[in-house]
């Protein structure tokens, strides 16, 4: 990879990781060391990347993916990687903004659950692409999609007009 | 997203996030240098039909320079005299002609 189609990829991908990074991190810091560390191994191993294999976007993500995996289990060595949590905790919504709301409920989601549902929800991911980016079957990728708009639904209740369990009410 | 949840879909996006900052860029590409320093170290990128082009029309101006030039030596400095069958006159003749406009 020359310099010039480095640069070019980093110019094109640096927003999509850097989001991405973000709400799985919930720190604007550690989304940007993500990133820096994504683009370095892309510097360092450019022959990992094979285009026939997907989109430059997708293998960029699933670096990230590992990268933001790692300092997850580097922080919190002790907590399992549950995929089949199916309950979240609830929070106080109490005197938070919308958006805010919305943030801490995407952030409260299982590691895995929460990856899909920001790589389809906020990136337009096909199910195909996250299961790449991911490195995961196609049927697990649908059941933590799923599980996560349950979870979502549950936990954003007194935002949705539908009817269901209420949290964050004293 | 679910297509029959789209208010779920319309509430998980007000949870907007900007792009990277500009300082990542700096990270990981490094600062901007000076503008000249383009002139040493830059690159440009050439389609390949605009190179090929280009490549073949120096190509031929330099074959029709060349060429040109070699015509123009040639004419004026190339060409030598044989004298070996040169054979002095034994008497000159000198005959004058007087043309019309000596009038």
């Amino acid at each position: 990879m020359t310099d010039p189609d480095f640069r070019d990829a980093f110019r094109r991908h640096k927003d999509v990781l850097y989001r991405f990074a973000y709400r799985m991190t919930g720190s604007g810091a550690a989304a940007e060391d993500v990133v820096q560390d994504c683009f370095l191994v892309l510097w360092r191993r450019p022959e990992a990347y094979h285009p026939e294999r997907g989109a430059l976007r997708a293998f960029l993500l699933g670096i990230a993916r590992n990268l933001i995996l790692k300092r997850a289990r580097d922080e919190r060595s002790y907590d399992p990687l549950e995929d089949e949590c199916s309950v979240c905790p609830p929070f106080d919504v109490a005197g938070l903004a919308r958006a805010e709301i919305v943030s801490r409920a995407v952030q409260a989601l299982p590691q895995l659950q929460r990856e899909a549902i920001v790589l389809a929800e906020y990136e337009d991911l096909t199910l195909e692409e996250i299961a790449r980016a991911t490195d995961a079957e196609l049927a697990a990728v649908k059941s933590r999609l799923h599980r996560a708009r349950e979870n979502l639904r549950r936990m954003l209740a007194p935002l949705l007009e539908t009817k269901g369990t209420v949290y964050g009410t004293k | 997203m679910e297509p029959n949840d789209p208010q779920l879909r319309n509430l998980l996006h007000e949870w907007e996030v900007l792009g990277a900052p500009p300082s990542l860029e700096e990270r990981v590409l490094g600062k901007p240098g000076p503008w000249w320093r383009f002139l040493f170290t830059g690159y440009i990128r050439v389609p390949v039909p605009v190179g090929i082009a280009t490549a073949l029309a120096l190509v031929l101006l330099t074959v029709f320079f060349l060429r040109g030039r070699g015509a123009t030596s040639d004419s004026q400095a190339g060409v030598t005299v044989n004298l070996k069958d040169f054979r002095p006159v034994n008497e000159v003749k000198i005959r004058m002609i007087r043309g019309n406009y000596a009038n």
